[in-house]
């Protein structure tokens, strides 16, 4: 079981050097439009003078994979580098930020857990119900929907028309200061992001739960005298639920990853939206320092998504156990 | 298990998924409008300027008194801030997403398809290399990487090609090399070995027909995906600018008016989901016609 | 005293989009203490549906009991309420499947899914059931039952995984065991010995065994009675001996006939039996095995009567099984009888 969590961690290292090859590179004045230079000078104007210190500051005439070096040397240090715009270090900017996208990305993720879950293996027990069919129309159009729009559709729904109507109604941004406890602000944005992925788990679940309701194994269980609640809840699920663990630990990643979209249509002032705005004031520190930081942290919950995955079925657990 | 032998039998079985495919009601449903949106598209130059009014040149007379207009006869889809009708930017964004949507794909798939048959085919260093560079893009959150790359190559519908092409090769080419892996150890490929077909013969007439179904299956569904992954970078201003429209361009624009004037929002947004979810229904139909046909 | 099990011309029919599926479509028997039924019959002859319908595990929809009864000890099981029918199954009436690899639940210890019956049937607590499951897997022969009972269903080889089936079947000590094709999927070898270890623990425990083959030689050794299916229905049922010896439906000769014979010349042909089952769903009027009969006359696409006692405790289908004449017809050509009577006397 270590050996193979050793080799899984072995196996990222690659992969990482591969990333932050690749980021820098997109960093390289060489590729980058604008001048470096006049960027880390900020408001100096840029004499040959300034020009000769900032080169040598940032060692930007050394060549490229000593630059590369230093970079790594700084990121292994936890020095992701300093923002061109704001004159902080990015990592600073950055942990200020990720509280906010973890908390929206939390909540997103209980959503999507306890709905997808649920509405997949209500739509499975009950097949060819009217819940069924509910249910896979439901998803197959939430999975057909930009986020963005769902999340503007949900701001003129709840936010707007509601309060037209007359019934209670949710803020629209994350902008916190209004009237309501901070934890509301959650709701509309956490949503939003959770809908994609709560249909697809709610699909996943329920192919898995149906694929494992016709095999044999259950049959087994019924002719032991289990009933259908029994036989559902101690053999199938558990079976089924592996692949859907799986999928919930990598649409983590993924969602992580994607905040940045609903960030922006609700201004919820995560590490989604710093990175935006990053790229448009061609702030590229924090840009690279962003997408290091959200890279690694989807590493990782895959590496702990393949973990669990051994650790929840016993035939990976135990391939070597002599017979 | 058949042996997929010469010209006549492959061509029925082809007319078996397909005539399965046609009795799925849904997925019927999602072609027909597939076929209607791509001929009002590639019609539009025909008409729409006409009818509807043109999408992008304004016309500085008329403009103040007819923009923001909610949906009517003469503009069934209402006006937009400069007066112009947004029934036809609608048309003609449409235009753009069939087009990314197909581009983008074909890309991938082409990519792919190299990178997966060279990964299966020859395995060892080349399988090694090839994986692990998908291992890299696949380590990146799929829309994080389409902006970054965007922010690199700049804006415009061919940078919108390029990036979604470059993203989705991985998937494409994991997917046809494992398809290949696995239709390489069964028994009909031994079969026809022992009756002393060559290497080639084998991959062309026997691995290529089963090991490319699931890659047909994915491409439709990646086409809505590139559709929605288009609308998404137009949204954030990094693809197709403005003042040509795409579904996702018009629904930035349309982001300071959502209170006033929500018909600009609505509209180009059920664009995009009705699209997208007819190419869904049609890759799960094609998915369920195809997959009969390997279980037999 | 009410026979232990009688099954009651049975028709359990299935409504699909395409059809009514007429899976079982008149089948009776009893079963008493102690004794073992073969069942037999090609696939698709209801055998299995036969079984499950006894079990109550046919979901109803689609299927349905049109006609017909399924009597536990006189009592009707189909009268009987859900939680009533639970309590039989695993219980009292315990059934093994084919494929033991797929039929055990992987994530599953063994030991644990050998005292599942027992916790629910017995009250048993955990301890208790889990020491009474290493004992069982002792009893059918695993090795090292303790260490092996925590293992998973993964680790152990498919003669060892049909014995731990066999186990589970037997926890709460059942009136009667069905086990359908319970050696189909093993090696020949294998075969005979899971044969042995049934008839084993029936010598001990006096239960009686529904045995579901399309394996006329598995049902030589261990059957008292032969009930033979075809298309859904029953054609014959009698004492194993009278079905073996004097077969009273063509296609149970048939059946004989294509055993291979190692007793005669290699040089002559197997003689299967010509043409193939029928469609369920559209099933030829009359007797369903008239098409593929040899002997068949326009009489037997009439209304066909159904099982009908030939002889004491001898039953056929065939409405010219009364005719010595036709049955001759059989006698004369085949001399199987040899092979059986080797068989018979070891």
């Amino acid at each position: 079981m270590l050996r193979y969590v050793a080799r899984r961690i072995l196996q990222m290292v690659p992969v990482f050097i591969g990333v932050t090859m690749l980021l820098f590179l997109v960093r390289a004045p060489a590729i980058v439009p604008g001048d470096p230079v006049r960027m880390l000078a900020g408001e100096r104007s840029v004499t040959p003078a300034v020009r000769a210190a900032v080169t040598e500051k940032y060692g930007l005439d050394r060549p490229i994979y000593v630059q590369y070096y230093r970079y790594m040397g700084d990121l292994l240090q936890g020095d992701l580098g300093e923002s061109y715009q704001l004159k902080r270090p990015v990592s600073d900017v950055l942990l200020e930020k990720f509280p906010n996208t973890l908390k929206l990305a939390g909540v997103a993720l209980l959503i999507e857990a306890l709905l997808g879950l649920g509405a997949g293996i209500l739509s499975a027990v009950k097949r060819y119900s009217f819940w069924d069919v509910l249910v896979t129309l439901t998803t197959s159009i939430l999975v057909s929907l930009p986020v963005f729009w769902l999340g503007m559709l949900l701001q003129l729904i709840f936010g707007v028309k509601f309060k037209e109507w007359g019934l209670p109604y949710l803020p629209v941004s994350g902008v916190s200061g209004s009237q309501f406890p901070a934890l509301v602000h959650l709701i509309l944005p956490a949503f939003t992001l959770a809908s994609v992925s709560t249909a697809y788990a709610a699909r996943i679940t329920r192919s898995q739960l149906m694929e494992v309701m016709g095999q044999d194994y259950v049959r087994t269980a019924a002719a032991k005298g289990l009933s259908g609640g029994q036989v559902i809840r101690r053999h199938a699920l558990k079976n089924a639920m592996i692949p859907v663990v799986t999928f919930l630990g990598l649409d983590l990643g993924a969602m992580v990853g994607g905040t940045i979209l609903t960030e922006t249509v609700f201004n919820w002032n995560g590490v989604g939206l710093t990175i935006f705005k990053a790229i448009s004031l061609r702030d590229w520190p924090i840009v690279t320092g962003g997408v290091v930081i959200i890279v690694l942290m989807v590493m990782v919950i895959n590496l702990l998504v393949d973990i669990s995955y051994a650790f929840l079925d016993p035939r990976i657990r135990y391939t070597r156990v002599a017979k | 298990m058949p042996i997929l032998g010469p010209e006549g039998k492959g061509r029925t079985l082809r007319a078996d998924a397909w005539r399965r495919l046609l009795k799925n009601k849904l997925a019927v449903a999602g072609l027909i409008w597939i076929v209607l949106v791509v001929i009002v598209a590639v019609s539009a130059d025909l008409w729409v300027p006409r009818y509807l009014g043109d999408p992008i040149s304004i016309d500085t007379t008329t403009a103040a008194e007819r923009s923001l207009q909610p949906p009517s006869p003469a503009h069934p889809f209402g006006t937009d801030q400069l007066g112009r009708d947004t029934a036809s930017r609608v048309i003609y964004g449409a235009r753009v997403s069939l087009l990314v949507g197909v581009v983008a794909v074909a890309i991938m798939v082409m990519v792919g398809l190299v990178a997966g048959a060279v990964a299966a085919y020859y395995g060892g260093w080349w399988d090694a290399i090839i994986m692990r560079a998908a291992d890299v893009f696949f380590a990146f959150p799929y829309v994080l990487f389409a902006i970054v790359l965007l922010a690199l190559l700049g804006g415009g519908v061919q940078n919108v090609f390029i990036a979604i092409g470059i993203l989705g090769w991985p998937s494409i080419a994991r997917l046809f090399r494992s398809s290949i892996l696995s239709v390489k150890e069964m028994e009909y490929v031994d079969a026809a070995r022992a009756m002393g077909a060559p290497a080639w013969r084998i991959l062309a007439r026997h691995i290529m027909p089963n090991a490319v179904s699931p890659i047909i299956v994915y491409a439709t569904m990646s086409i809505g995906g590139a559709i929605l992954t288009e609308a998404a970078l137009s949204y954030l201003g990094m693809g197709v600018q403005l003042p040509s429209p795409s579904w996702g361009n018009m629904l930035a624009d349309a982001g300071s008016f959502m209170f006033s004037a929500p018909w600009l929002m609505i509209y180009p947004g059920i664009a995009i989901v009705t699209t997208v979810l007819a190419f869904v229904l049609l890759g799960d139909g094609l998915r369920d016609a195809l997959d009969v046909k390997l279980k037999d | 005293m009410p026979p232990l099990l009688e099954v009651d011309d049975l028709h359990m029919h299935f409504f699909t989009r395409d059809g009514v599926v007429k899976a079982v479509d008149g089948v009776s028997f009893t079963l008493e203490h102690g004794q073992t039924l073969g069942v037999v019959g090609e696939s698709g002859s209801g055998k299995s549906v036969t079984a499950l319908s006894i079990m109550r595990l046919i979901p109803e929809p689609p299927g349905k009991v049109v006609k017909g009864d399924i009597r536990f000890k006189g009592e009707s099981i189909l009268a009987m309420s859900e939680r009533e029918q639970r309590g039989l199954r695993g219980n009292r009436i315990a059934m093994i499947f084919q494929d033991p690899m797929t039929s055990l639940n992987p994530v599953h210890r063994v030991g644990r899914q050998i005292a599942e019956p027992l916790r629910l049937h017995k009250d048993m607590d955990r301890k208790a059931a889990w020491a009474a499951a290493v004992e069982l897997l002792a009893e059918v022969g695993i090795p090292q039952a303790r260490e092996r009972a925590r293992g998973y269903p993964h680790e152990f080889s498919g003669g060892m995984r049909q014995r731990a089936m066999i186990a589970m079947a037997l926890a709460c000590g059942p009136d009667i065991l069905i086990a359908d094709e319970p050696t189909t999927a093993l090696d020949v070898t294998i075969q005979a010995q899971i044969l042995e270890l049934m008839q084993e623990i029936q010598q001990r425990t006096k239960s009686a065994i529904i045995l579901i083959t399309h394996d006329l030689g598995v049902v030589a050794d261990m059957a008292d009675n032969i009930l033979v299916m075809y298309g859904g229905k029953a054609v014959e049922f009698g004492a194993a001996d009278d079905v073996f010896y004097r077969p009273l439906h063509p296609y149970t000769w048939g059946l004989l006939e294509s055993l291979p014979r190692h007793d005669v010349d290699d040089k002559g042909a197997l003689s299967p039996i010509k043409g193939q089952p029928p469609s369920l769903i559209n099933l030829p009027p009359g007797c369903s095995f008239a098409p593929r009969c040899a002997y068949a006359t326009r009489s037997c696409g009439d209304e066909q009567a159904g099982l009908v006692e030939m002889e004491p405790g001898h039953f056929s289908s065939c409405r010219f099984a009364g005719d010595a004449g036709f049955l001759a017809q059989f006698e004369n050509r085949s001399s199987y009888l040899s092979d059986y009577a080797q068989r018979d006397s070891q």
